[in-house]
């Protein structure tokens, strides 16, 4: 079953390039542990998912391009062309001439609207290219301007018009320290908007990729493309083909769609983070070997003190013990040590898979207390290996992990609000002082029910 | 009971097709014995009984698709035999005589397994339910899944908490698996289309005009994996549709047992009710205008919901062909209509029911709201903010 993938301004745009190459580059990495049948069923797999043919054989990506200028869209067509290997549709795109400034508003009251149906007919046209439809990515900024208000303008649009196909949102959460004043204003309302129409939140956090490129990459000058790299790395090692279930031998059809109903069926519970293990540079790679008992280890450590990366670990933070309920509200004053999960989705891809031993994962600790490990924790394996790497496991998991960096950005954009600074740029395109605080009292909510667990 | 009257067939011709059709028998039947295993049981011989009983066994109820019954022992599965016989109304005592060790009754039960095949369509169930199928199959009718008990229910601790989270968890759950129902359901379509339109006019069977699944498989890899299939066989009429038995005399005898139960549970329901409903009245007592003419509004009202289910259920009980799934066929705009059945009229009956079920669950979510919205009432200090309509 295939993903229409919805890139929408520059970085959703110069991060779905890296995605698709991602993709791309795996599926046809030379593999040493695997035989060529299940290599060939693996490639095939991808290329339904992600890939169209068109009658050059090269293959086409599936999905549609929008930004508001022409300068990224360019780049990124030529790029993909460039290669040889895959491309963009010739009429997959579409840009106008002139930017949006940064502005939510303009992006979602103005643009939006105006340029709906030539962006719907083309997300039409890409589904009627596949013979079924999983359903959609949308790749977009949370506090940018084009990406972010239109993306949540479409988002809306995809719920109304393809109401049964999934939606899931890759959502980039800003550096902390972002050069836009307005970023929290503008993360308040995409992601208020966001949790109404979409199914998933996947967010990808610039601050902590941007530590793994510096730390574990040990790249010295970091440019975007080696944080887009990285994402694209974690994504790819999520959506490549997994075997349908234990003992099966055939690819699971619907990967969205089984992640879904594991990670994200309640309403109120949509924020998704993803880690990734081993993360190194490829000269490295050739003098590591690992344990898939190590890799464990460190990834679990990693989702309970709320690591993001496999380096600087607090192995300091335990699981509470069973039998304490945690009653009431946590108030967020106090720091919360230890990152409670609701569910968690564990991808394991290379050798002696099956070896594997997942039993620390299915300790009822790590989850809350309304769901059993046995429904919270899930498990998707395959014996091909991703990449170069020779092991690898990836956790998507819904926990409390974002409740501190949402609080941040609510925090501050509530300081900002209640001085009623730069309002003047919403409210001129339709964005009244209502929307703020539907937004305000949305996210408010997320945050308790996050923190309630 | 005159002996019906047959055409003269000349003996030496009976005697020289007789060892054929028992081989073929042989192949064909479920557990089938050797042909030297009839020879013996025609003579009576004590080693040939087991086989015999196991074979009717077999013929006599049917099996499940993937052969999981259980073995029966021997003797369990004599009697089976003997009382399956008796419902069919074999007419010979002597075989109800056999001991049911079954030890016995060769020939007894030669004689049964040639008034079974004679008399019904016994062998054409067999094959029906050994055979390789060829076509694409649709379901037609929900009667299966609608008789299936369906998962257990998840059984909850006496005075223990739920948590709703966890109940907006599996609502969540439920939402996405139908969801990726329909997905996978429009990708089968679309393949299924695509090998359709794709073999068009390769079919030797012009009514049918395009090749299944199935068949282009076995065009394209004729060694892969199928299991030696009763119809290869078979001569070659191999490209006939779908083979649709009728409603075998088994069936009937079953119904009739049905029929019975059903009769005596509604007696004892009327002898039930009756003291019920006078207590009730007694109870409730009340006479005058303003009760009978509540009493007859109730009535009246129940009437109507009768009166619409029974339209509805003649509406929607409207197809008339059998309940076995259906083969696929596409035909092309403007052709004349094949045999069987259309799809628009399927879709038709689909939607009408569609309706039904979209009315009772409105009237059934009301009835929750008001029923929630009363509770909710008798609890103090509790504010019921109902969520969002969509």
């Amino acid at each position: 079953m295939s993903i229409v993938t919805v890139q929408l301004g520059q970085c959703g745009n110069q991060i779905g390039f890296e995605v698709f190459d991602a993709l791309f580059s795996d599926s046809h990495c030379p593999q040493k542990f695997c035989s060529k049948r299940e290599n060939e069923a693996y490639q095939a797999s991808c290329k339904e998912r992600f890939f169209s043919e068109e009658e050059d054989g090269v293959p086409v990506a599936r999905a549609v391009l929008v930004d508001m200028e022409p300068k990224v869209i360019n780049q990124t067509l030529s790029k993909a062309a460039h290669s040889g290997r895959w491309k963009y549709g010739q009429h997959s795109h579409l840009c106008q001439k002139q930017g949006s400034g940064n502005n939510w508003a303009y992006g979602y009251s103005v643009h939006g609207p105006r340029h709906e149906e030539s962006i719907m007919n083309l997300i039409q046209k890409e589904v009627e290219k596949c013979d079924s439809l999983s359903g959609f990515f949308i790749v977009m900024s949370m506090a940018g301007g084009t990406g972010s208000g239109l993306g949540a303008f479409l988002t809306q649009n995809l719920q109304d018009q393809y109401s049964n196909s999934l939606k899931m949102n890759q959502i980039i959460w800003p550096y902390g320290t972002g050069e836009v004043i307005v970023q929290n204003y503008n993360s308040i309302l995409t992601l208020s908007h966001l949790y109404r129409s979409s199914d998933a939140l996947l967010v990808h956090e610039n601050d902590a990729v941007h530590k793994i490129c510096a730390k574990l990459m040990n790249i010295k000058q970091i440019s975007f493309r080696d944080i887009n790299q990285v994402l694209a790395h974690q994504l790819g090692s999520v959506f490549q083909p997994t075997y349908s279930g234990e003992g099966s031998f055939h690819y699971r059809r619907n990967p969205l769609g089984d992640l879904m109903e594991d990670l994200v069926p309640h309403p109120e519970f949509k924020m998704l983070g993803v880690r990734n293990i081993p993360q190194m540079s490829e000269n490295s790679l050739a003098y590591s070997t690992f344990t898939w008992a190590g890799l464990l280890k460190h990834l679990r450590q990693m989702l309970i003190s709320n690591a993001k990366m496999e380096e600087g670990i607090d192995w300091q933070v335990r699981p509470p013990l069973s039998g304490l309920p945690t009653l009431g509200k946590m108030p967020l004053s106090k720091e919360l040590h230890f990152n409670t999960s609701i569910a968690n989705l564990v991808i394991l891809r290379g050798k002696d898979v099956h070896s594997a031993d997942l039993g620390a994962f299915k300790d009822p600790a790590l989850y809350t207390s309304w769901l059993e490990p046995v429904t919270a924790f899930n498990v998707w394996k395959t014996q091909r290996a991703f990449s170069k790497y020779e092991k690898s496991a990836a956790l998507v998991s819904n926990s409390q992990s974002l409740v501190k960096p949402l609080d941040m950005i609510v925090g501050k954009a509530w300081n900002m609000f209640a001085s009623k600074a730069y309002l003047h740029q919403y409210t001129k395109f339709g964005i009244e002082e209502e929307d703020f605080l539907d937004g305000f009292a949305l996210l408010e909510q997320v945050i308790a029910s996050y923190s309630n667990l | 009971m005159g002996r019906r009257r047959r055409r003269r067939v000349d003996p030496a011709d009976a005697a020289r097709a007789l060892p054929e059709a028992i081989a073929v028998l042989t192949r064909t039947l479920p557990t089938g014995p050797s042909p030297e295993t009839f020879r013996r049981a025609k003579f009576d011989r004590p080693e040939a009984a087991p086989a015999l009983w196991r074979l009717l066994f077999c013929v006599l109820s049917p099996m499940p698709a993937d052969g999981a019954s259980p073995s029966l022992a021997l003797e369990a599965q004599a009697r089976s035999v003997k009382a399956a016989l008796r419902f069919q109304g074999y007419p010979r005592r002597a075989l109800a005589q056999l001991p049911d060790d079954g030890s016995q009754g060769g020939r007894e039960l030669l004689l049964a397994l040639a008034w079974l095949l004679a008399r019904g369509p016994t062998l054409e169930q067999l094959l029906a339910q050994s055979r390789v199928r060829l076509g694409d199959e649709m379901p037609v009718c929900e009667c299966e899944s609608l008789a299936s008990p369906g998962p257990a229910v998840p059984s909850v601790e006496a005075d223990g908490c739920v948590d709703t989270r966890h109940l907006q968890w599996l609502m969540g759950k439920l939402r996405f698996r139908w969801r990726k129902l329909m997905a996978s359901q429009q990708e089968q379509c679309a393949l299924l289309g695509k090998i359709h339109s794709y073999t068009r006019g390769c079919h030797s069977d012009r009514s049918l005009g395009h090749l299944s699944v199935t068949e282009t498989e076995l065009l394209r890899d004729p060694e892969g994996g199928q299991q030696d299939t009763v119809l290869g066989a078979c001569p070659p009429e191999a490209s006939q549709p779908a083979f649709l038995p009728e409603i075998p005399a088994q069936g009937a005898a079953e119904l009739e047992l049905v029929v019975r139960e059903l009769q005596a549970l509604q007696e004892e329901l009327q002898a039930a009710v009756e003291p019920r409903r006078a207590a009730w009245e007694a109870r409730v007592g009340g006479h005058g205008p303003e009760w009978s003419a509540s009493r007859r509004a109730l009535q009246e009202a129940v009437r109507q919901d009768l009166v619409a289910l029974q339209w509805a259920w003649e509406r929607g009980g409207g197809l008339t062909q059998p309940h076995e799934p259906h083969r696929l066929v596409r035909t092309e705009a403007g052709a004349p209509e094949g045999r069987g059945l259309q799809a628009t009229e399927v879709i038709e009956v689909l939607r009408s029911r569609e309706a039904c079920l979209e009315v009772v669950l409105g009237q059934l979510q009301g009835q929750c709201q008001q029923e929630l919205a009363r509770l909710v009432g008798t609890l103090p200090g509790l504010i019921w903010i109902p969520p969002p309509g969509r």
